[in-house]
């Protein structure tokens, strides 16, 4: 039960740090990571297959994969810290972690808290839901119950584009929307291609994609002006995709190649 | 410190905290009342009834008094529909209410009526009254007067409670509240704000407990 | 991603009981230093003490615990202290239980009958050694039975620190249940697992009580 162990080691040094901490900590120099010999990774535990629990409760997924692959080519040990999908930029902000690698999409907003990275990921949004409800298009959402993870991209779109009187039904994450659709308590979700593909493992043929949303590119991200570690990070993921490694571990979580939009080395 | 408190943005969605009010106003009222009457009846049946009832309703009130409602209403959204049982989100939050309330209600109503002594009801008896009527005129609502303070205190905490069915999309204040911060990221603003609707929430049911009081039960307690 | 819901995925939940016994040990332990002070400036004799713990407990007792939780979790950010939720938790219970178990101490200190104070006060004894030689001591063996009540109350409430991301018993069978997907069995089970802690207390809380009606019977 190695977690657990981890857990408490962490809530302790957390403790101490929120006596001294400061609600902005400065930009995060390289050499300090490396004269520590840890890099400490904020990453999502709920959001698979990105961040997921493994059986032994330990972080996995593609995100923790690359994670340990970016320590190993900083040359330093990776502590990887669980975050919640409203929590991992104050996280970031205040200093309790050097990096998130926490599919956090790159988004203009977010782009003025906190310095992105080329996309490392990606996913597409759609409009999912049970097999037999017709919705051709945004008008035909009208009278429909739709659920969203409060405050994430899918609300954001479906909000944008559905016409008056859609029923959108906001829950906590994104697997208590999936979890309202499995239940049968909505029969419609904003859901990532992931979640799409997940849900279809679970209940074969019983939903359909209706339409597709938006795309979103996910970025790591570092406090503003930590320009040596971004730069690091950067040049870690260009060699990354050049030598097919992201490919591989694209291919080994999400079962498909790493999509165009993604795979350019451009920022 | 340098930050400072911006309240516009919790204002400018002034509407929105209104419906989400009105909202937990009206599922604390429905819980209020459906739960009195669950709790009446299973009181009833725990004073009154046979070894099989009493034991199923001592098996409901322990379960609901020693499980957070947290858990009690993710199982009766998420849990249920396994069983085919599917609710809206606000009718399964008002239901989660009237589960958990009815049963600390249950446990007040019925000190409430043990507390009536036993020759009232053999009084009953003797002047012919019905079972029924002594159990409205005799038991219940002399039992229900002694309890009021308990009873209502509990009512104020099961308009507390409701702020956690926001966890299962229903629309209440607390919900309001999410929206708005997930918007506006002023979360300290908005739920200062909250918290403070809460507490005029608060003291003005037990204002309108104390009006009723006096209204309804105008008459001495004979002890 | 997927996965059965087995014997590793209970075995988490089952595990993450600590972490509820944890905070509801800190809240505890910090609501009784808390208590007793609130208790004491609430049937102390200056008014302005008197009146600045009620407010405090009308104020606690007036708005839900879940709000008390949200404004210490993004207060402390505000005042420097950073994104925590263990801290922010542990506060924000600990003055949650402070004010609950002030009000039920306060109810024994002036349960104990008053020629206690004015015998001891009429035999010289300083405010502190009444309080802690003659007046808490009695007001303690009324307070057993409550106190054991608030903190089932107080273990339940636990559970809301799971909305604010601390992994505790509930959020353990969020996270299992998220990546399962059975919310019967999971939620089920994590009922059973807060029913087994939260029984014995109840049912010794409702023996003690009897045992001092008992006793206090003429």
């Amino acid at each position: 039960m190695n977690i657990f162990r981890k857990v408490a080691a962490l809530a302790t040094a957390a403790t101490l740090f929120a006596g001294f901490g400061a609600a902005s900590a400065g930009a995060q120099t390289l050499e300090a990571v490396k004269s520590r010999g840890t890099i400490n990774v904020g990453m999502l535990v709920d959001f698979p297959p990105f961040g997921i629990l493994d059986t032994s409760g330990q972080p996995d997924g593609y995100d923790a994969d690359v994670a340990k692959l970016l320590a190993k080519d900083l040359g330093v040990d990776v502590n990887l810290v669980p975050v919640t999908g409203p929590n991992r930029i104050p996280y970031l902000l205040s200093g309790q972690v050097d990096v998130l690698v926490a599919s956090l999409g790159i988004t203009e907003e977010r782009a003025k808290q906190v310095d992105f990275s080329q996309p490392y990921a990606g996913i597409e949004i759609f409009l999912f839901g049970e097999k037999d409800v017709d919705v051709p298009d945004a008008a035909a959402l009208a009278g429909k119950n739709v659920g969203v993870a409060r405050a994430s991209t899918q609300d954001t779109a479906i909000t944008k584009i559905a016409p008056e009187g859609t029923n959108i039904q906001r829950f906590d994450d994104d697997a208590s929307a999936v979890q309202a659709l499995l239940s049968g308590q909505v029969p419609l979700i904003g859901a990532s291609n992931t979640v799409v593909a997940q849900v279809e493992t679970v209940r074969p043929e019983t939903y359909t994609t209706k339409f597709s949303l938006s795309q979103q590119r996910q970025g790591i991200a570092t406090r503003p002006g930590s320009t040596e570690l971004m730069a690091a990070v950067n040049d870690f993921l260009t060699k990354m995709k050049e030598d097919g490694q992201l490919n591989e571990l694209h291919q080994k979580w999400l079962d498909a190649p790493l999509p165009d939009f993604i795979a350019s080395t451009n920022n | 410190m340098n930050y400072e408190l911006n309240f516009a943005p919790v204002f400018a969605n002034f509407d929105h905290l209104i419906a989400g009010t009105l909202v937990t106003i009206q599922l604390s009222f429905g819980a209020m009342l459906l739960g009195t009457i669950v709790a009446v009846a299973c009181a009833a049946g725990k004073t009154g009834g046979p070894a099989p009832v009493r034991w199923l309703v001592d098996a409901y009130v322990e379960i609901i008094r020693n499980t957070p409602f947290l858990i009690q209403i993710f199982f009766i959204f998420f849990g249920l529909p396994a069983l085919g049982i599917r609710f809206s989100p606000n009718t399964a939050a008002l239901v989660a209410l009237t589960v958990n309330v009815g049963a600390y209600a249950t446990e007040i109503i019925r000190a409430g009526i043990e507390s009536i002594q036993r020759g009232q009801v053999e009084a009953g008896t003797a002047l012919g009254l019905k079972r029924i009527q002594i159990f409205r005129y005799i038991v219940i609502k002399p039992a229900l007067r002694t309890v009021y303070p308990a009873l209502t205190s509990q009512f104020i905490y099961l308009m507390l409670t409701s702020s956690v069915v926001s966890v299962i999309s229903a629309t209440d204040l607390a919900a309001a509240g999410n929206d708005i911060q997930s918007r506006t990221f002023a979360s300290f603003e908005v739920y200062l704000v909250i918290t403070g609707i809460y507490l005029v929430l608060s003291v003005a049911l037990s204002g309108l407990f104390s009006l009723v009081e006096r209204l309804a039960f105008n008459y001495p307690l004979s002890r | 991603m997927i996965r059965p819901f087995g014997f590793d995925e209970a075995l988490f939940i089952v595990w993450a009981i600590q972490w509820t016994l944890a905070l509801s040990a800190i809240a505890f332990a910090g609501g009784s230093v808390g208590g007793l002070i609130i208790a004491l400036l609430r049937v102390s004799r200056a008014r302005l003490p008197r009146y600045l713990a009620l407010g405090y407990v009308r104020l606690f007792q007036g708005t839900p615990l879940l709000m008390q939780l949200f404004l210490v979790y993004f207060g402390l950010n505000i005042f420097g202290a950073g994104i925590n939720p263990w801290v922010a938790a542990s506060l924000a219970l600990t003055l949650h239980a402070s004010a609950f178990l002030g009000e039920i101490w306060r109810g024994c200190i002036q349960a104990v009958p008053s020629g206690q104070s004015e015998a001891s006060w009429a035999l010289g004894l300083g405010y502190v050694d009444r309080m802690k030689s003659v007046v808490l001591p009695q007001a303690a063996k009324i307070a057993v039975a409550p106190t054991v009540g608030f903190l089932v109350q107080l273990i339940k409430g636990t559970s809301l620190a799971s909305i604010i991301g601390f992994v505790e018993l509930t959020r353990a069978g969020q996270i299992i249940n998220n990546a399962t997907f059975v919310p019967f069995e999971v939620f089920g089970l994590v009922a059973i697992l807060y029913f087994v802690i939260c029984w014995p207390l109840s049912l010794l809380a409702r023996w003690m009580e009897r045992r001092f009606a008992v006793a206090t019977q003429r």
